[in-house]
């Protein structure tokens, strides 16, 4: 761990990880602008979307089907006769929704799982890995799709539990192998000699330290479970209709017709996800950036 | 050299195992077996105890377990009940679809990384770089499907210049030329999408590696000896860089094979990821299985095949 | 029965390699150490880097695992790990060679300090931070200081917060890995007299580890030199410094340097006698395998590895 900024004569303060990435966020335009916008895009569709009638959304029209964007629907209807931007709304929201909490419960097993192997290394680190490198090797996309379609309960949250069970394994692997150097530090050593357990070793001493890794890969790791989530919805193994998400609004584009001729259906949600991955990138990058002394540009 | 192999080999065997075992797990928690949709809805329960008896159904599960590893070993995966003919013929006839369509998307991904990973890290932090560098990153935060359906939208339908759907032109004689120029137009759009996203984490791992390689000491020397420009990059930097590049193929094929099934869904390609997404809608699970074994065991076997390869090329690799 | 007893400590670590990566040997970290330290005494073990010492150390308070050998303390044995109580663990503590990563820079003074009392006491949030305080005045640091964080201290400053961590809980033992060698000279002096301040307050026992001859000799009553893991000599302050006998020891105290000039032209002319004696006489003091040889009394006090003449 490098000095990184002293703050001299301000005693109660430390140089905290989150101190420094905010720091470096701020200096960085664009990602300043990006987190602006995620703030906005996440304020704007939660707060929306509480006024929105989901089922009234969802709930098919006949008489106005595939309607083209006019003042009545300012993005059109889809082939149900449901108001596109209603869904847009409330489908960025489920979108967002579930990527947060992939990445919170996989990133809970991930920093858990990496710590545990790095720490204690030898034997238990190597059954640990080998166990880790089977999950990475699997074609979890495939293996997901199975349980979708075969789990007796499925919900948003056996959704995401499935998603979650193939998404902790980057940021594991990356913990380890921080957890493992961090092990050897002196700092850690001398809690032992001081008679502090191992587990609040890891916990108290050592997850403190390495805070700032632990956010820059979750913070990527968003934007690669809301492109997981859009993805399965997509192919029709994530969210059904009947909770629209970005991926769902995607799906109709599976219909030949619709990719075709009504890209009103499923351009803005192609454009919305895009966007938002790249504004979490932005911010992931910038956070990342902050974390490695020699890219700082402040 | 020769035990690194063995090791790795040793790591392999006990992970096609579990996997199998996943894979039956699977099989096993899929509603019905291998009975459903074979036998008319009309015979009595008890005969249809008998067949399930005489079929080893009610078998523990290890034994119904060894005796499915042995008829997969044999080449049976069971009998497909929608498409009435067994998995292996089934999936003969996808199978070259998807092969040739990974393997030209895997060249399409080396024609791309090579040249603009070397131009982006030789003229590091020119406007070129900057432009490669610029795309890499756009092709990390884009979505594959997203990408593929664009491609398709503007090359397929609004531009029309390629196929939308199918692998070939209907009503062409296998064999003849304007077949195999019709296929090869099939598989021209959907594999240059895979490729320009799967490309960029090549891209990236070939300008960082030479761009650290320009630094090191061997090259100062060789340049220091007067060697040429264009001697210290082909001689000293490329032999470097390049081989562990071409070992990435193996660890390739995780990604290429969820790509298949997003990119066969949306150029409507009739391959094995196409069959997966149709065969699970259908619930026809003996193709399931199957295909999720074969496509994890390639996987696995990808992933031995890199670090073999990789193992001879960088030394490094083998004391790990 | 000693203070503390070491009785043929064996450190060995495996090398794995082959197909099944099974042990295929041992590096011999510490190979037979045997010694004793008297209570409220500093016993210094010296050695080039990779000798051992700092594993020897380190082994005795448990961060390493021990091949071999047994290790007593007052009395009652403590080679496992297991068999280390809380009490044990309470009396035998560490100072570690390197200030800057000994201090979890995450963490406050208060808490680094409090660290062993939150383990072993049950204090109260009030009686913590009194304490803790203390300990700062005790190591001559501002008790204000308790909620700045590691890094806002210099080298010496940290290994004071070192020490008054170590001495928080009343230990007996302190085992100090090179606890100076990464401070700045003007600073080491000053560390070292004031650890040996708080030893006579605390009546404390320094296992003093370190590779400088010099401060050694400034600090401890007993030294032993350790090569590849042997003991190589052992004795009082005296019988190193004035009468070395194995080749290795002599040729250490040869490269103490003199800052008197008027004597360089006779130190350099000693350098190079010891020098072409350890040339000449290196296979009278070390086996085949470059190791050093049994350890055998030439004193009282006195012990030196030399090959079975007795």
């Amino acid at each position: 761990m490098e000095i990184n900024n002293r703050i001299v004569g301000d005693q109660t303060k430390s140089p905290s990880a989150m101190l420094i990435l905010w720091r470096e966020l701020v200096r960085d335009k664009l990602a300043l602008l990006s987190l602006i916008f995620l703030v906005l895009v996440t304020v704007t569709v939660f707060g929306v979307s509480m006024i929105l009638d989901q089922k009234e959304i969802v709930r098919v029209d006949l008489f106005a089907i595939n309607e083209p964007p006019s003042d009545e629907f300012i993005l059109g209807t889809d082939y149900g006769g449901r108001d596109v931007f209603g869904q847009l709304i409330i489908g960025t929201r489920n979108s967002l929704w579930i990527g947060f909490l992939v990445t919170l419960l996989s990133g809970i097993i991930g920093v858990t799982y990496g710590l545990v192997a790095g720490y204690f290394g030898g034997h238990i680190d190597n059954v640990m890995m080998r166990i880790l490198d089977f999950f990475l090797i699997l074609p979890f996309i495939m293996i997901i799709i199975v349980f979708v379609s075969i789990v007796p309960s499925y919900n948003t949250f056996t959704f995401s539990l499935i998603m979650t069970a193939f998404s902790w394994m980057g940021i594991a692997r990356l913990i380890r192998s921080k957890a493992l150097q961090e092990k050897e530090l002196d700092y850690a050593q001398a809690s032992k000699t001081l008679g502090t357990s191992n587990f609040k070793i890891i916990f108290t001493q050592v997850l403190p330290n390495i805070t700032s890794l632990i956010i820059v890969t979750m913070t990527l790791n968003l934007a690669a479970n809301i492109g997981l989530e859009s993805g399965l919805s997509f192919l029709g193994f994530g969210f059904p209709e009947s909770t629209p998400s970005l991926g769902t609004l995607l799906s109709y584009a599976r219909n030949p017709q619709t990719l075709e001729f009504r890209w009103w259906i499923w351009a803005p949600a192609a454009v919305l996800i895009l966007v938002l991955m790249l504004a979490v990138r932005n911010v992931g990058e910038a956070l990342r950036r902050a974390t490695d002394a020699r890219q700082r540009r402040g | 050299m020769w035990k690194f192999i063995v090791r790795r080999l040793l790591i392999t065997l006990p992970q096609i195992v579990l996997l199998s075992v996943l894979v039956f797990l699977m099989a096993q928690m899929m509603p019905g077996d291998a009975l459903t949709g074979q036998v008319d809805p009309n015979v009595s329960p008890e005969i249809k105890e008998q067949i399930r008896e005489r079929l080893g159904l009610n078998n523990p599960w290890y034994v119904q377990y060894s005796d499915w590893v042995t008829g997969i070993a044999q080449g049976d995966f069971g009998q497909s009940f929608r498409f009435k003919m067994p998995v292996t013929e089934l999936l003969g006839q996808r199978l070259a679809n998807t092969f040739w369509l990974s393997l030209v998307t895997l060249i399409f991904t080396y024609i791309i990384a090579i040249p603009l990973g070397i131009t982006s890290g030789r003229y590091n932090d020119t406007l070129l770089d900057q432009a490669i560098t610029g795309y890499t990153y756009l092709g990390f935060a884009t979505p594959l499907f997203i990408f593929a359906l664009v491609m398709v939208w503007v090359f397929g339908y609004q531009l029309g210049w390629f196929p939308t759907s199918g692998s070939v032109q209907p009503g062409l004689t296998p064999g003849s030329m304007d077949y195999v120029i019709s296929k090869f137009k099939h598989l021209l759009l959907p594999a240059l999408s895979m490729a320009l996203i799967a490309t960029v984490s090549t891209v990236q791992y070939l300008r960082s590696e030479i761009v650290d390689t320009k630094q090191k000491d061997f090259i100062i020397t060789a340049r220091a000896k007067g060697a040429s420009e264009s001697r210290v990059y082909n001689r000293h930097i490329l032999r470097n860089s390049l081989l562990p590049i071409a070992a990435f193929f193996g660890w390739e094929i995780t990604s290429l094979i969820s790509g298949t099934i997003f990119i066969e869904q949306i150029f409507g390609y009739p391959g094995m990821g196409a069959l997966f997404l149709e065969t699970i809608l259908l619930r026809d699970y003996s193709v399931v299985t199957a295909l999720v074994l074969l496509f994890g065991t390639a996987s696995i076997l990808g992933a031995l095949l890199s670090d073999i390869i990789l193992s001879l090329v960088d030394p490094r690799i083998r004391i790990k | 029965m000693g203070f503390l007893d070491v009785e043929d400590l064996k450190i060995h670590f495996p090398i794995k390699g082959g197909i099944l990566n099974r042990t295929v040997g041992h590096i011999k970290a510490v190979d037979g150490v045997s010694f004793s330290v008297e209570q409220g005494k500093t016993y210094g073990l010296v050695g080039e880097s990779g000798s051992g010492k700092t594993t020897t150390g380190r082994a005795i308070i448990g961060l390493n695992d021990i091949t071999s050998g047994r290790i007593l303390f007052e009395g009652t044995d403590i080679t496992s790990k297991k068999s280390k109580t809380k009490d044990v663990k309470k009396d035998i503590q560490m100072i570690f060679q390197d200030p800057y990563s000994s201090l979890n820079p995450r963490k406050r003074v208060l808490d680094v300090i409090a660290e062993p009392l939150r383990n072993f006491e049950k204090l109260s949030k009030q009686e913590e931070k009194k304490r803790v305080q203390e300990l700062l005045e005790l190591v001559g640091l501002s008790p204000e200081s308790i909620l700045k964080y590691p890094h806002e201290f210099s080298g010496g400053q940290r290994q004071r917060i070192g020490v008054a961590r170590a001495i928080a809980l009343k230990p007996k033992l302190i085992i100090a890995d090179e606890p100076v060698s990464a401070l700045d000279v003007s600073v080491q002096a000053q560390v070292l007299n004031f650890m040996q301040d708080i030893q006579k307050e605390l009546n404390l026992t320094y296992l003093f580890i370190s590779h400088d001859l010099g401060i050694v000799k400034h600090m401890c009553d007993e030294i032993a030199i350790m090569y590849k893991g042997r003991y190589v000599e052992q004795g009082t302050k005296e019988d190193i410094f004035n009468r070395p006998q194995h080749i290795y020891t002599k040729r250490l105290i040869a490269a103490i340097p003199d800052i008197n000039p008027r004597n360089r032209a006779e130190q350099f002319k000693f350098r190079k006698e010891v020098q072409r004696e350890y040339e000449h006489s290196y296979d009278d003091y070390f086996d085949k395998e470059g190791l050093a040889y049994g350890l055998h009394p030439v004193s009282e006090t006195h012990l030196v590895a030399l090959p079975g003449k007795g």
